[in-house]
């Protein structure tokens, strides 16, 4: 009975920037030169078990992976690597720093319903009021409270006129 | 015209005094010539009987009363030339007052006439003047007010325009820090769902 070929879902939702799959990719290397180092080890040496970050738990656990075979590490190592360099990348702005419970569901949406590898960047821009402004590759969308006011001046203007006259 | 009609005058005046001269020489001469040539028995007895009857005393009275009458005549005269010359005077007198307030009163016509005209002329000029004020003031005024109405429309679109920031920038600093992101979210997603098809391009088509 041959091997069921394994096949990687996707990104748990906690791994949400370039940095986060940085820092997977740099453990799961860490992990081959442990275990390579292992299969050299002297008979009778200690033995350090390596622990793994919250992120890579969840990526293992979501893809069913088993990190103690070479097969699993290398194609969770190819995958983090092919998302490393072509994932895009979505850079988001906001007017504070977001927590993760917002984080965890814009995350999702945008796996959900734009590519299920999207990766996001985190940005500030205080002075925007409320909203966010989105940076794809090549477009800007902003969605800001201070560009709503832009978009609507004439309705302010029109509005005060509307108080000058009645004054 | 005046002063010849004087000159007349006084030459009429002047020739009857010498004509009443000359006649009192001539009388006196004819006196003198009247005296008989006679033969001088005749002019003897003559002379006698003229030293008779005209003696001395008469001869005296005759020249008395011939002076007499000579000063009667010139007197007569005299008076007559007195009331010539007073009606010439008068006269005279008359056609210069006349003839002064003739020419005084066309030169005053004629001053009173250059004054109208000259008031006129003053009239006509301050008429224009006027009109050249009005019509100036007129394009000043309105100059002015166009000036006003534009400088007016620039500093309300100022106002609108800073009032609009001033506005924007109160609210974004008054509420922007006010709204949890978690309260946006809903916001955020639907912004982001009004825009998938875009977003989705834009990576696709991405470098």
């Amino acid at each position: 009975m041959a091997p069921e070929s394994k096949k990687i879902k996707g990104l748990p939702i906690l791994v949400a920037s370039p940095v986060d799959v940085g820092r997977l990719v740099r453990e799961i290397e860490s992990m081959n030169e442990m275990f390579m180092q292992l299969s050299l080890r002297k008979p009778g040496a200690e033995v350090k078990m390596p622990k793994t970050s919250r992120l890579m738990d969840q990526t293992i656990l979501l893809n069913e992976l088993n990190l103690l075979l070479s097969e699993d590490r290398l194609l969770l190592q190819q995958f983090l690597r092919a998302v490393k360099e072509r994932a895009p990348v979505i850079h988001a702005s906001f007017n504070a720093d977001p927590p993760v419970a917002f984080m965890e569901k814009l995350v999702s949406w945008l796996r959900q319903e734009v590519n299920p590898l999207v990766l996001v960047t985190i940005g500030l821009q205080p002075n925007m009021g409320a909203g966010c402004v989105l940076r794809t590759t090549n477009r800007q969308f902003d969605f800001s409270l201070r560009e709503n006011f832009a978009k609507k001046r004439e309705l302010l203007t029109s509005m005060l006129h509307v108080e000058e006259t009645a004054a | 015209m005046t002063i010849w009609w004087l000159v007349v005058i006084l030459g009429g005046l002047g020739s009857a005094g010498i004509g009443f001269i000359w006649l009192a020489v001539r009388l006196n001469q004819v006196s003198s010539a009247a005296r008989p040539r006679q033969s001088e028995s005749i002019e003897e007895t003559a002379d006698q009987d003229v030293e008779h009857v005209f003696n001395k005393e008469f001869r005296e009275e005759l020249r008395n009363r011939g002076r007499l009458h000579f000063e009667k005549i010139i007197g007569e005269n005299a008076m007559f030339l007195q009331q010539d010359l007073r009606l010439t005077t008068s006269q005279l007198n008359e056609y210069m007052k006349t003839e002064i307030t003739r020419k005084l009163k066309e030169e005053f016509d004629k001053y009173e006439e250059s004054i109208t005209d000259a008031k006129q002329l003053a009239i006509e000029s301050i008429q224009k003047t006027n009109t050249a004020i009005d019509d100036q003031r007129k394009v000043l005024s309105q100059q002015v007010q166009e000036e006003i109405s534009a400088e007016k429309q620039v500093r309300l679109q100022r106002f609108e325009a800073n009032m609009a920031d001033i506005i924007n920038h109160y609210v974004l600093a008054a509420i922007g820090n006010q709204i949890d992101l978690n309260d946006q979210l809903e916001y955020i997603l639907a912004d982001l769902e009004a825009n998938k098809q875009a977003i989705i391009e834009d990576i696709q088509n991405g470098a």
